[in-house]
């Protein structure tokens, strides 16, 4: 493209943008079509919930555990591992990491209830207001799948429910692998988290700046108009986007969570996976977990950052499977 | 080709422009200074979260100097809700689809301050899809996120008002709906009572008085019905048809119209009825829907004149119309007419609810008829049509 002036490449009123669809249908009409969604249960913006099929190929029905935590069972083998994703994103965090272990184990996948694919109309305020409530899921999807002795492996605040999970359903899991685990992210009297209230207060403010798309993703919804182009690029950051209000309260009982007492409770062989520089779960944090933890594995990853099961997925697969 | 020719010329001016400038002038061709000085900021990381390279621009903003910045971690310079996003949405999306576009970060300035702004970042790849490092371009936005940040606001405390709202007007509704149905029980003793003492009563004036007892009993029960379909209508209950099509509607508007005329003595209502075709209604709704335009009819009509029934089935449809003369409705009144609650001038006695039309029309909506009215100085009338299928 030769020097073209500025103004001939700027189209006015770019092609049916969210905005403009948004003005054309006026503010009441927005506020009825949002109430008449939030009546009808979230869910209904997001098209794939109700019935959806499970990995076997099975139908399964509505608000079945498979359906509402978007289960996927995969692998060949005859032991489970489940594979618990922490707050942000969903069950594909888990995307380099699960296919290694797919020949040995039965692996199994799924969504907290409020992220990916999960059943929105089945998030209940009150029973997800503890990491309690995650953890009944995840016994759940273990009676429903008939796991024994199976592997646990929870990401981030995962670990904990996958902690409180162990105590509810001796025999369930027989290992748990927590990857960047903390027990408490506040700091407390003589204990270091790495967070104030404040901090925490802020991030939940924050969290309204950055709605991932939700609310444009809303707009097409009451068009009823799927067949814009530019929503296939919207779909991309779905792998992070749930309802802001759910993320919002799914981040208030992560960070505010303290888990201390539980660890003492975790009878079974537990391995540690600490990475370097992580500021949501400091090298402290991991070590304080490994003490209480009777008989943990405690390792330090080289990779940096809380999310090493997508930056250094071989180092996470090489410790895991000297564990299990 | 004229592409080409194009393109030629376009070179030829981006010559001129450079040899215009001055030699310490920014030269346009000059990549060095379009990445320092660029109207945005960028960073440039490495794949453990340090800076690798940062823009004069994004230096200017915050006021840290390029060594305090390059090979620190990039989270150093966020406030910790950005830290936390960054480190639990952005790296991983990085990771799974490779950009991230459009996201709220805030930076703190060497001053300690919050620099709002929004971001978009890529990640570099090799061939393998390994990632080498990260890009990210800054856009300064505290108005933009302070506007949010209202329109947030805003819209909070409208939801926050609207549930209030729904929530009040649920509980009155349910309010009428409840004493709706206990008026009912009293009022069947009364007409019981009434019944009995018939049996007994020996004098006209005896019988005069029981006579208005049970039309006022009727005039209740009629206003009691309105109160509960309306009530349920607005708790979402909806009026509920058991149509029928087989069944004769015209005894069934026979019935009504007398029971009305019984009522009103002295007035005088006309029926003309021409049904040559099964109605496939719901006969105890569309005999409310005529006892409420009738009803209507008599308090607002002129006295003196007759109240007119027409019920005929022609072209496929069910047609009943309603008229009365005295005074046109007002202009202004025609609007809300079939509105919950709208009362006209009439005399006390004659006082409703307000809900006889709107009940009406409801019963016709569900019918999937309609009802329409036209007043003139001649008349006032009332027409219902509804598909007879």
């Amino acid at each position: 493209m030769g020097l073209r002036p500025l103004a001939d490449l700027v189209t006015i009123g770019h092609r049916a943008s969210n905005s403009i669809y948004v003005r054309g249908l006026g503010f009441h009409a927005i506020q009825r079509e949002l109430i008449r969604l939030l009546s009808a249960g979230v869910s209904g913006a997001r098209g794939s919930n109700g019935d959806s099929l499970a990995a076997n190929g099975r139908r399964v029905q509505d608000m079945s555990v498979v359906a509402r935590n978007n289960v996927r069972v995969r692998g060949t083998g005859e032991k489970a591992m489940v594979f618990a994703h922490g707050f942000g994103c969903d069950q594909n965090m888990w995307r380099f990491v699960e296919p290694a272990f797919a020949e040995d184990f039965k692996t199994v996948l799924f969504d907290h209830v409020g992220a990916g694919g999960s059943d929105l109309k089945a998030y209940d305020k009150s029973k997800y207001a503890t990491l309690a409530g995650y953890a009944d899921d995840v016994v759940e999807i273990g009676r429903e799948l008939g796991m024994k002795d199976a592997v646990f492996v929870g990401h981030s605040v995962s670990s904990m429910i996958g902690a409180l999970a162990v105590q509810k359903a001796p025999g369930m899991f027989g290992k748990l692998v927590m990857v960047g685990p903390s027990a408490r992210y506040m700091d407390d009297d003589g204990y270091v988290g790495g967070f104030s209230e404040q901090q925490i207060e802020e991030l939940l403010q924050f969290l309204d700046s950055n709605h991932m798309g939700w609310s444009a993703q809303m707009a097409p919804a009451i068009m009823g108009n799927p067949d814009r182009p530019e929503l296939g690029e919207e779909l991309t950051n779905s792998f992070c986007r749930t309802d802001p209000e759910i993320a919002k309260a799914f981040a208030r009982v992560t960070f505010k969570s303290d888990n201390r007492a539980d660890l003492a409770k975790v009878d079974i062989p537990t391995l540690i996976l600490q990475c370097s520089e992580d500021i949501i779960a400091a090298k402290e944090v991991g070590e304080f977990v490994h003490r209480g933890i009777p008989g943990s594995e405690f390792i330090i990853l080289e990779a940096t950052g809380h999310c090493p099961n997508l930056s250094a997925p071989d180092e996470v697969i090489a410790a895991m499977k000297t564990f299990v | 080709m004229p592409q080409f020719e194009r393109s030629r010329r376009s070179d030829r001016r981006h010559e001129d422009v450079r040899l215009s400038g001055a030699v310490d002038s920014p030269r346009i061709d000059d990549f060095e200074d379009m990445f320092d000085n660029a109207p945005c900021g960028y960073v440039t990381l490495l794949t453990n979260g340090r800076i690798a390279r940062v823009n004069r621009t994004l230096l200017g903003w915050t006021g840290h100097t390029s060594d305090q910045m390059i090979g620190k971690p990039l989270s150093g310079f966020l406030n910790m809700a950005g830290r936390i996003y960054y480190e639990t949405h952005i790296a991983p999306l990085l990771r799974m689809q490779g950009f991230f576009d459009g996201f709220a970060i805030d930076m703190v300035t060497a001053s300690g301050e919050h620099l709002q702004m929004i971001a978009s970042a890529t990640d570099g790849r090799d061939a393998g899809g390994k990632t080498l490092f990260t890009r990210i371009a800054l856009i300064k936005a505290v108005d933009r996120r302070l506007y949010e940040r209202g329109l947030l606001e805003a819209r909070d405390m409208a939801a926050t008002g609207l549930a209030r709202e729904r929530e009040n007007s649920e509980l009155r509704e349910q309010f009428i709906a409840v004493l709706g149905h206990d008026l009912r029980n009293p009022l069947a003793s009364i007409s019981a009572g009434a019944r009995i003492l018939g049996r007994d009563a020996t004098t006209e004036k005896q019988h005069q008085i029981l006579a208005m007892l049970e039309t006022t009993v009727m005039r209740m029960a009629g206003l009691i019905d309105n109160v509960l379909d309306f009530a349920r209508g607005r708790l979402g209950g909806g009026i509920v048809l058991a149509r029928n099509a087989n069944a004769p509607v015209e005894q069934m508007l026979h019935q009504v119209i007398d029971e009305l005329r019984l009522s009103s003595p002295g007035r005088q209502i006309e029926a003309v009825y021409a049904i040559d075709a099964p109605v496939n209604c719901d006969r105890i709704r569309i005999g409310q829907l005529v006892s409420n335009l009738v009803g209507n009819a008599l308090s607002h009509g002129a006295t003196n004149e007759p109240v007119r029934v027409r019920a005929v089935t022609e072209d496929g449809l069910f047609k009943l119309s309603v008229a009365n003369g005295g005074e046109p409705i007002p202009e202004a009144a025609m609007e809300k007419l079939f509105e919950p609650f709208f009362r006209g001038e009439v005399r006390a006695s004659r006082q409703g609810l307000g809900l006889g039309l709107h009940i009406a029309s409801q019963i016709a909506k569900a019918h999937e008829g309609s009802l329409n009215v036209t007043s003139t100085a001649e008349e006032t009338r009332f027409t219902f049509v509804m598909p007879l299928r």
